[in-house]
């Protein structure tokens, strides 16, 4: 069985044609990563299978499971971090990390062992016991991440894990992935514009442009393929855009 | 801890600890109002104090000094006799000393009262500022009382030598003996007392119930819109819990600290009008009018169910905003117009109003907790009752509506555009 399966997933928005009819699968414990341009349709579809959006037509499962449907399951397998999130601002980094651990964890030891996890996963130390109103963004993504991991998710839905961070965060970020998805197995959907984040952390790519998905494969097969150095003139001959040439 | 529990405590936490909210909410009414009715009683009290009166007697009969006399004898009265050639060299040297009031006796004082002639005396307040002057006021008020007691005994004088026994009866005529018919009984208070006693109270209760009103949709609306300010939404709206207990934790927390704040606003308005108000020492069970238990009960039950609906209507309206600021604007827009209307009943019962209107204040749910807070004193229950009934159905229909659109992608995509295309 997929961790997921989409199959012709389409989203209007009013007259915009977000999605026109996607499919793909993810297997289990793999990084899949949703390549392309802003207005893509990216965050619609990790909406989608977050349970945040309904699709206009087609169908999606996790893990053999409705996202329409069985809603409510989903929300139980999954842990999502959407692309411009924050947390409760009156609240300490520890408190957020408390609060939502003791939503996930059958019990206090769970709850224990899941704090454990996210202040490790956070690197933030002492100031986590700081208010979130005093954090960076970098600090601020940081203890997302921590929250969407340290729960253990079935599913990581990320949605731009490291946009707009300067170079160390950013590394920092994509580092505990991709330890995080090594050690413990979890299967991770995420998206991104940046190709070499994905070169970086995904097993597998969907090139996605215009709401239709382009080309699936490996980073590999798709430099192959295209006869391409990177992932991202894998995209620009994939899309048929050559663009302006200087020498 | 229940999910349920988790999360509203949370909520408490996060309002809790909000500097501005625990400032406007909290520290306001329980400090600034009992402070500023403290400086208002200081001044008031002050007033009350000692009055220094100069004398400025022109007159050189025996009614000029036996006044003199009187007021020299009036209690929280000092008297400073002053000797001037003229009314304004008089007012000059008594503004010197400090003095709140000058008393001129004129020069024919005593021979207008012997010649049977209205006599006059003229009382000047003096202000040293432009502040209230409530000090003068009071002196001249003082003055005014023992003057006419002064009249009174002069004139009593005068009809026991015209032969008269009792001037009491020719002073007095007639005498009114002032009394209430309050719930089929007769009360031995007279009718302005009785109506001050229940204007007080029908005046404090609609301020109470709006202030909690649109404190507890400020702060729901709040609660909903911060999670999208702060774009903590769409992380709540995928955790692993019910969609109808996040909106019941949001109701439920804010509706604690909206109690919170609406009996800190109680306590601090009761000790700013009370502080105002002269106390008439009557209460209203004086009047007969008792509460029973049931009857508060049912009155409890009746706020609970405003605050639930104005709390899910707020939820519903914040749904459409997409920061704090625009959540406030639009639930102000919203529950200020509603709640509004309800205090026509400070002025009238809703049994004296026309039927039509009388119905279209029921229509509007802020009307029933003052409605009923009449009902209760007058043992109405059956009015009550309607209105936990009508109250009731309205709060489940907006709380299911507010569960409803809680459980679709409105949540996240609803919004108003405020003349603006976005």
């Amino acid at each position: 069985m997929p961790a997921v399966k989409v199959e012709n997933l389409e989203k209007d928005y009013g007259k915009v044609k977000a999605l026109k009819g996607i499919s793909f699968e993810i297997n289990e414990g793999e990084i899949f990563g949703l390549i392309g341009p802003n207005g893509a349709g990216k965050s619609t579809t990790l909406k989608i299978l977050s349970t945040l959006l309904a699709p206009t037509g087609g169908r999606a499962e996790i893990f053999g499971h409705d996202v329409v449907k069985e809603a409510p399951r989903i929300r139980e397998l999954i842990s999502y971090l959407p692309e411009e999130a924050g947390a409760y601002k009156n609240l300490t980094g520890r408190e957020y990390l408390e609060f939502m651990a003791k939503l996930y964890a059958k019990n206090e030891r769970d709850a224990t062992k899941m704090i454990k996890l996210g202040v490790k996963l956070s690197g933030l130390r002492d100031r986590l016991d700081d208010k979130v109103s005093t954090y960076s963004k970098g600090m601020t993504r940081k203890l997302l991440l921590a929250r969407a991991l340290m729960v253990k998710p079935k599913l990581a839905i990320l949605d731009e894990p490291a946009s707009g961070l300067d170079i160390i965060n950013a590394y920092t970020i994509r580092k505990t992935i991709r330890e995080f998805a090594r050690n413990e197995g979890v299967t991770f959907l995420l998206s991104s514009h940046n190709m070499l984040e994905v070169e970086f952390l995904c097993h597998r790519v969907a090139l996605i442009d215009s709401g239709r998905i382009i080309d699936i494969g490996t980073p590999r097969e798709l430099k192959e393929r295209y006869d391409a150095e990177n992932l991202e003139e894998v995209f620009m001959r994939a899309v048929g855009a050559g663009g302006g040439h200087y020498e | 801890m229940s999910d349920f529990w988790i999360m509203a405590k949370k909520e408490m936490k996060n309002l809790i600890r909000d500097k501005k909210l625990l400032f406007g909410l909290i520290i306001v009414p329980l400090v600034l109002y009992p402070a500023m009715g403290k400086l208002m009683q200081v001044g008031l009290e002050k007033a009350q104090g000692e009055t220094h009166v100069a004398i400025a007697n022109f007159d050189d009969g025996e009614y000029g000094m036996v006044l003199v006399k009187t007021l020299q004898n009036a209690p929280n009265v000092t008297v400073t006799l002053i000797n001037a050639s003229s009314v304004e060299k008089a007012l000059e040297s008594a503004a010197k000393k400090n003095q709140n009031v000058l008393v001129v006796i004129p020069r024919n004082f005593s021979e207008s009262i012997r010649e049977n002639k209205p006599a006059t005396v003229e009382l000047y307040g003096i202000f040293r500022s432009t502040s209230t002057g409530m000090k003068e006021s009071v002196s001249e008020g003082r003055i005014n009382a023992v003057i006419a007691v002064l009249s009174e005994q002069i004139a009593r004088i005068k009809i026991q030598k015209l032969g008269v026994t009792s001037p009491d009866a020719l002073l007095h005529p007639v005498r009114a003996e002032s009394m209430s018919y309050l719930k089929n009984k007769i009360i031995p208070i007279s009718p302005s007392v009785v109506s001050g006693v229940l204007a007080s109270q029908s005046i404090t209760l609609p301020i109470i119930v709006f202030l909690m009103v649109t404190i507890t949709a400020q702060m729901a609306a709040g609660a909903i819109a911060a999670e999208k300010e702060n774009k903590t939404l769409e992380t709540l709206l995928t955790l692993p819990v019910k969609r109808t207990t996040i909106v019941a934790s949001k109701i439920t927390g804010t509706a604690l600290m909206g109690l919170i704040a609406a009996l800190a606003y109680m306590i601090g308005m009761r000790s700013y009008l009370g502080s105002l108000g002269v106390q008439s020492g009557i209460s209203l069970s004086d009047l007969g009018l008792q509460i029973t238990p049931e009857g508060m009960v049912l009155f409890a039950l009746v706020i609970f169910l405003t605050i639930i609906f104005s709390l899910s209507l707020a939820m519903i309206l914040a749904i459409f905003a997409q920061d704090v600021q625009s959540a406030n604007t639009v639930v102000s827009s919203v529950i200020l117009p509603l709640a509004f209307p309800a205090f026509i009943l400070m002025y009238t019962g809703l049994g004296e109003l026309p039927v039509e209107i009388r119905y279209a204040l029921l229509a509007d749910p802020f009307t029933h907790p003052i409605a009923a807070y009449q009902y209760m004193f007058s043992g109405n229950y059956t009015g009550m009752l309607t209105s936990i009934a009508y109250l009731a159905v309205l709060a489940a229909l907006t709380l299911y509506t507010t569960a409803r659109i809680f459980s679709t992608e409105k949540v996240l995509t609803a919004k108003i555009g405020w003349g603006r295309k976005s």
